[in-house]
């Protein structure tokens, strides 16, 4: 297991990349997170580790971010330059391919197994019920982590409004798929009958048929066929959960929160920090993109007339110079504003998460040095900083 | 054929405005209801996300989901959630309402959920419809002109607005295949519907609305509106011009040069994403063929309420141009 030289001189992120075996990329969507794992990966695999990327979501965010066409469901090697001392792979997780694995494993017969994939509540638990997608993401996580073929993992998460989905999803499906209750759908203990599933009382069997005869919906057949059919697979959810969360929770496991420092993202960061406590993950670095930084003299902000007055020193026109001068307080007034709200988020941040501050680059990234663009900011080291 | 008269946006009676999650979708939907309450329209603005935004843009306090709350006398706000809409519209159907709280409590029901699925989705389109429909008892006229339905960001829009389609797939008889029947017939009725697809003008954000736009013509048959690119940068600067002072620069003190560098810097900030924007522009033209609001990006320590008066100054001047402008944007399906 290669692993790279820890220098002195190393940046906090550095520092992270190193110590970790595992690390997952949480945040809202839309605050640059694929971008920002990608730049992550691309930095360990440089800097000598046997690394790969994961993501999650079917978009092609990262296979763009990366400037290869495309992701699939087996690791793609990402061509880096001679200088890499480590290597770098990219793959998708293959939410529905994994479901349908898990059925081949456990269904009976092959009639059985066809039936279950058509099987209307499978479809809908193994596509589009929350917290299937996380939870097929984490074992597809320790599978990889299990090979012993990386010495990184990055996973890129959802673009979910909430951060803390990716966290929580695993134990919501674990408790629909609570053993006790999936036990009563499963035959012999279930006949055809609304009026015999202990769980209800007479009457609202009664109103359980109506709803499914007015709707057209005949639920309790379809769930009762698919958990008869995976009777070996859900009685011992709950362990797979656990051990899920048991990687999750890891020492080698860490959390990088990405985030943007307008108002709406940084509520929603907060909370993630409130509630990860809770969770027992360790959040061991924020990253903060978009940043403006105010520019100050002596505390105080430089007046119109100053800066006008300095562009025509340098022999810029009036008009000209006028532009610069209300171009530079617009974005002064970015940089007061983002000022404010990081003082106030940074409060709430422990002190041993290390928070890393990304200007606001105007450059797209698509590309690997589009990436290392980011690398400067990411990865400063303290001597860089105080340069 | 349709494309001969087509209805203009205006009189359409819902409105969808779809997007990648963070290019603004909440402030256009809040922007396009002040601007049709405006017009005389009694506009309701439907958030599906939970999160109030609109309510908050237009200064409410949050509502209690499936109230509208009035923000101004022809302008309102509501939160629609797929799990109450299903409630209160099973409620209408089902003769025994109050054990139907039982009902709804009982872990079995989860699970009728889950064996359905798309209904939650299918009950917050069919919720919002039905407030577009409903009347009043007594003078017969309907509460709105016109509804605007803020989407969820892009793969739960897609999966929304495809809800209908996939549900009458599923549930061809009953209930639910019937109401399906319907809510596809409206959504992609273009005398009813109209979407507007958001972005900012960026590359992600682009190729995103590329494959929404295609999907949402091809795949849904669903009738657009305006394309939407939000969050301008239009100011250009010569990029010699600024290497120039730059260099100049080095003869003054360290303050002097200090200042220069960051004012320098900024223009560069802007002019860098001026350029992106504008190749960005260029990119929508050529492949999304809709008539096209922009709208500025807004310099403020913190975007709020105060901000919509500047974002609905520039939305108007580009929409009444003249009544032939709207006339033509009649668009037709497909």
């Amino acid at each position: 297991m290669a692993r790279a030289v820890c220098k002195a001189m190393d940046s906090p992120l550095d520092n992270v990349l190193e110590h970790h075996r595992i690390l997952v990329c949480a945040g809202s969507g839309g605050v640059g997170k694929t971008t920002t794992a990608a730049a992550v990966a691309l930095r360990a695999a440089q800097r000598g580790q046997r690394t790969i990327v994961m993501t999650i979501d079917p978009a092609k965010r990262l296979a763009d971010a990366l400037g290869v066409s495309a992701i699939g469901d087996e690791p793609v090697e990402v061509r880096l330059p001679r200088t890499a001392r480590g290597t770098l792979a990219a793959m998708m997780l293959d939410q529905k391919g994994a479901w349908d694995r898990l059925v081949e494993r456990h269904a009976p017969s092959d009639e059985i197994r066809q039936r279950i994939l058509n099987n209307r509540f499978y479809q809908h638990l193994s596509q589009s019920f929350a917290g299937s997608q996380e939870y097929m993401a984490i074992e597809q996580l320790r599978a990889l982590h299990e090979s012993g073929q990386y010495d990184l993992i990055v996973v890129d998460t959802p673009p979910t409004r909430h951060a803390l989905d990716f966290l929580e999803a695993p134990q919501r499906l674990a408790d629909f798929l609570d053993r006790n209750i999936v036990r009563w759908f499963v035959k012999p203990y279930f006949s055809a009958s609304w009026a015999t599933v202990r769980l209800v009382n007479r009457t609202v069997g009664f109103l359980f048929r109506r709803l499914e005869e007015a709707t057209g919906v005949s639920a309790l057949a379809e769930v009762s066929e698919f958990f008869t059919a995976m009777a070996g697979l859900f009685e011992n959810f709950e362990p797979r959960v656990r051990r899920v969360y048991e990687l999750l929770r890891a020492p080698d496991t860490g959390f990088l929160l990405v985030t943007s420092s307008e108002e709406q993202v940084l509520q929603e960061a907060e909370f993630f920090l409130q509630q990860i406590h809770r969770l027992g993950v360790h959040l061991r670095a924020i990253v903060v993109n978009r940043v403006h930084r105010e520019f100050l003299v002596r505390e105080k902000a430089p007046s119109r007339q100053a800066v006008i007055r300095i562009m025509r020193k340098l022999g810029a026109d009036p008009n000209l110079a006028e532009a610069l001068a209300e171009n530079f307080e617009l974005y002064q007034a970015l940089g007061r504003g983002d000022v404010l709200r990081l003082e106030a988020f940074q409060r709430l941040v422990p002190a041993e998460t290390a928070v890393v501050l990304v200007p606001n680059l105007a450059t797209d990234i698509h590309s690997l040095q589009g990436l290392e663009l980011l690398h400067a900011h990411l990865f400063a080291s303290d001597l860089d900083a105080a340069a | 054929m349709e494309s001969e008269n087509p209805v203009p946006f205006i009189d359409r009676r819902l409105w969808i405005v779809v997007g990648k999650g963070g290019v603004g979708k909440t402030t256009l939907s809040v922007l396009l209801g002040i601007w049709a309450a405006a017009q005389g329209k009694r506009a309701l603005i439907a958030e599906v996300d939970g999160a109030g935004r609109a309510a908050w843009l237009l200064g409410l306090q949050p509502a209690p989901v499936g109230e509208a709350k009035l923000a101004q006398p022809n302008l309102a706000v509501m939160s629609v959630e797929g799990s109450a809409a299903l409630a209160e519209y099973l409620r209408l159907i089902l003769p025994v309402r109050r054990l139907l709280d039982v009902v709804f409590a009982s872990r079995i029901y989860q699970y009728f959920v889950a064996a359905a699925p798309g209904l939650k989705e299918l009950m917050t389109v069919g919720k919002i419809w039905y407030e577009a429909e409903k009347t009043d008892p007594t003078t017969g006229e309907r509460a709105w002109d016109l509804v605007i339905m803020d989407a969820p960001a892009t793969g739960h829009s897609l999966q929304y607005l495809g809800m209908p389609k996939a549900a009458h797939e599923v549930f061809r008889a009953g209930l639910v295949g019937r109401e399906s029947q319907r809510l596809m017939d409206l959504l992609t009725d273009a005398r009813k519907t109209a979407v507007h697809l958001v972005t900012t003008a960026e590359e992600m954000p682009v190729n995103e609305s590329f494959e929404m736009y295609d999907r949402l013509r091809n795949e849904l048959s669903m009738p657009l509106g305006y394309l939407v690119v939000n969050r301008l940068h239009r100011r250009r600067f010569d990029r010699t011009k600024l290497a120039e002072l730059r260099q100049r620069s080095s003869g003054m003190s360290e303050r002097e040069r200090d200042l220069a560098a960051a004012v320098l810097d900024r223009a560069l900030e802007e002019e860098g994403w001026s350029a992106i924007h504008a190749e960005n522009l260029q990119r929508l033209s050529e492949r999304i063929p809709l008539p096209r609001l922009e709208l500025p990006f807004i310099f403020a320590e913190e975007f709020g309420p105060s901000h919509l008066q500047t974002l609905l100054r520039a939305m108007d001047a580009q929409i009444v141009r003249g009544p032939r402008r709207l006339q033509s944007h009649g668009f037709p399906v497909g």
